[in-house]
């Protein structure tokens, strides 16, 4: 049983690998509205479905936007699990079907702007469901909370932007099962929180945004189970002491203390959010911590100078410092607890290249490493090379220019081969970064850069061509250069390349950009014009007509044209240097790459913030 | 389909001449709820993670021994179709050539079920 779950569970995460028979069946079932109808009268069978393929099923049908109403019907002896999020044709009607599933445990319906009150009646006396999200459902008001609080089952309760007031919180009380509950963005007081303190099974309290002060928050005592609280965008300030807490969320607090004031005492924290906080005395509350155990910190925003509040913390793994007024000095600090750091952001921050110098050699495994908008330049890239484990480095805003002077009038020293040495290095930001054509080469050697982001005035068509041989490369921004339409057409794009970005390209035209796009069609290009473009384009199948239509012809052309024969041409329209096999070629390369259209990007990969 | 079911037979015991005795060589029964019976190589059977374990746990299962397997669930035409793919994975599994495993949507509910069971 176990390993078919986790076999539904994969049929859901996509079509990696090699797919499994079970994955076919539930592909199949769920291909079209005729598909459907081939399977849904088979109610023997259906009543028979095991869960874990029924919650499989019900979750691809809804993928496609292939469930109503009354199709629901037919899955009421068999799922467990049901996530209709986003889904805004969720209503009432739907509901009544759903009220009425003997063993549903989980129902999520975050998003769902058109469930109400009367929707969620249909809920009252379900005897199984142990979740029910309705996050951000801003139609459910007390009234709501009426219905929800009969379902006695309930372990976990998502009402965060709802509509609900403290008369709606305080009958939440009544559900004593309640492990987790989620009421960030409601308008509740001090007030509201005392009536929970009955909760005592809560391990998971989430009141961001709220009116709580530090009257409420000494309530927070009662939930000696707590692992999780967020109490960011509160006039929380000091927190009283719970042992079990693992992950806190105070930004936009001023934080005093967050064990109760005890010095002695210890909390084994691992996840600290303080983004934009002020401190009262800093090394107070990081004394509290359990340094052991302490693996996240976000003090982003924090207007912070000194950091010798970190010196313990040697088993942070995610660092984020920035937009703080850290300087040079302060690194030391960081590099002290730099071990089992992988990520760091010193964004913003009043570093110059002296902190990299710090840096280097401290930080083993590193593997993602924010600099944007600080002061540091092409010296600073030397030591940059010595992270080995880089991955992700974001050097966007900075003066960077690609190339180093010994002195003012000597020889230019190229830069950027240095970062050669990172082996990892996936993706790479250089936005808004003084570069220019002649320092473009080296990046297209960089062996696993698979996304890099250009912006720069005085890049043009050089540059461009400089990295059609940057052979892993899936998204390349170009943007804001002086690329001209021959530029573009005779760019040669890198096999893999999936996404070509050229915002602010000013000089390309529309004609340009869509004969691009005609040649390479498995690349997204974004631009400007491309919005105008876009209806012109027409549905797919055109594109695809477009796609064959040369495809026939190539037979014939291939007997007549020799494309040799016009070398040594000059030809004004670059587009004509090409044979249409040689064309063809091009589209061959980037065709079988058009798999990287479902596959979502891995979330390290994307740009950094 | 008794014909289809002689015919891989009659192959594979000609395999098992040929072939020296092992764990992956010589042929397997599968039996659907009517009483059919689909006689496939062991190296087919294998696809199906369940089948795999029956076949080579050390003297587990009578199925080991006796080479046949009984399925009082899963319906004549549903183990033909689990019978095709086991052939169908063999063939396509190095992911070289490319070809749809066809899946009729009458059947989808039954087949995922037998899929779920044989763990393929």
């Amino acid at each position: 049983m176990a390993a078919s779950s986790s076999s539904a569970s994969a049929s859901v995460a996509g079509n990696a690998g090699e797919q499994r028979l079970l994955d076919r069946c539930i592909d199949a079932a769920a291909r079209c509205p005729a598909s459907v109808e081939a399977w849904r009268r088979q109610r023997r069978s259906l009543e028979r479905l095991p869960s874990q393929l029924a919650d499989a099923l019900l979750r691809r049908l809804a993928a496609r936007r292939l469930l109503f109403p009354s199709l629901l019907e037919v899955f009421r002896h068999s799922v467990q699990e049901i996530d209709l999020s986003g889904d805004i044709a969720v209503d009432a009607e739907w509901l009544a079907y759903l009220g009425s599933f003997r063993y549903l445990g989980v129902l999520k319906l975050a998003d769902c702007k058109k469930v109400d009150h009367s929707a969620i009646w249909s809920l009252s006396g379900m005897s199984m469901l142990k979740e029910l999200d309705l996050s951000r459902c801003s139609k459910i008001t007390d009234a709501g909370i009426k219905h929800i609080v009969s379902i006695d089952s309930l372990e976990k309760l998502h009402l965060s932007e709802t509509g609900l007031t403290d008369n709606g919180v305080m009958l939440i009380s009544a559900l004593k099962g309640l492990i987790l509950l989620d009421l960030g963005g409601i308008h509740m007081t001090d007030k509201a929180l005392r009536s929970l303190q009955v909760l005592t099974q809560l391990e998971h309290l989430d009141v961001w945004g709220s009116e709580i002060t530090d009257e409420g928050a000494s309530v927070l005592k009662a939930f000696t189970g707590l692992r999780f609280l967020n109490v960011s965008w509160t006039h929380v300030t000091r927190l009283p002491h719970l042992p079990n807490m693992k992950y806190l969320n105070m930004s936009n607090c001023t934080i005093y203390s967050i064990c109760g004031g005890d010095s002695e005492v210890h909390i084994p924290l691992q996840k600290f959010t303080a983004s934009a906080a002020s401190f009262g005395d800093i090394d107070e509350v990081f004394s509290s911590i359990v340094a052991s155990s302490f693996s996240f910190l976000d003090m982003s925003g924090c207007s912070l100078s000194n950091l010798y509040g970190l010196q313990k913390m040697k088993s942070l793994e995610h660092l984020d410092i920035s937009l703080n007024r850290v300087t040079d000095d302060a690194m030391e600090y960081v590099a002290n607890i730099g071990m089992k750091l992988r990520y760091l952001s010193l964004k913003n921050t009043g570093i110059t290249s002296q902190a990299l110098c710090i840096l280097a050699g401290t930080v083993p495994n590193l593997a993602s490493l924010s600099l944007a908008y600080t002061k540091i330049d092409d010296s600073a890239l030397v030591y940059i090379s010595m992270m080995p484990s880089l991955r992700v480095i974001d050097l966007s805003h900075t003066t960077i220019k690609g190339f180093t002077r010994v002195e003012a009038n000597s020889e230019k020293i190229p830069s950027l081969p240095l970062l050669e040495h990172l082996i990892y290095l996936e993706s790479l930001n250089l936005e808004d970064a003084p570069l220019s054509d002649e320092v473009i080469p080296p990046m297209a050697s960089f062996r696993a850069l698979k996304y890099l982001y250009l912006k720069s005035d005085f890049l043009s068509d050089p540059g461009l061509h400089a990295l059609s041989s940057a052979s892993n490369l899936i998204h390349l921004g170009f943007c804001g250069s002086v690329l001209s339409n021959s530029g573009l057409l005779e760019f040669v794009p890198p096999a893999q390349l999936h996404v070509l970005d050229l915002s602010g390209c000013w000089i390309l035209t529309g004609d340009a950009i869509s004969t691009f796009r005609r040649h390479h069609p498995s690349i997204e290009v974004r631009h400007e014009l491309t919005q105008e473009l876009q209806p012109n384009r027409g549905s797919t199948s055109q594109v695809h007509k477009s796609r064959q239509l040369p495809r026939a012809k190539t037979k014939v052309v291939n007997s007549s044209a020799d494309s040799r024969r016009h070398s040594g041409i000059f030809f004004v329209d670059q587009r004509i240097k090409y044979s249409r096999e040689e064309m063809m070629e091009i589209q061959e390369h980037t065709q079988p790459n058009s798999v990287l259209h479902v596959v979502p990007l891995p979330p390290e990969l994307r740009r950094m913030e | 389909m008794m014909g289809k079911g002689g015919e891989a037979a009659a192959s594979a015991q000609h395999k098992e001449e040929n072939e020296e005795e092992g764990d992956m060589v010589g042929v397997v029964k599968l039996i659907s709820a009517e009483g059919f019976e689909f006689v496939i190589d062991k190296k087919a059977a294998m696809v199906s993670n369940t089948l795999r374990n029956m076949l080579t746990s050390p003297g587990g299962f009578a199925e080991t021994r006796e080479g046949e397997v009984r399925f009082p669930e899963i319906s004549t035409a549903i183990l033909e179709k689990i019978c095709q793919y086991f052939y169908w994975s063999l063939h396509y599994a190095s992911g070289k050539e490319t070809a749809e495993f066809p899946i009729e949507p009458e059947i989808t509910l039954e087949l995922m079920m037998a899929a779920n069971y044989l763990d393929t």
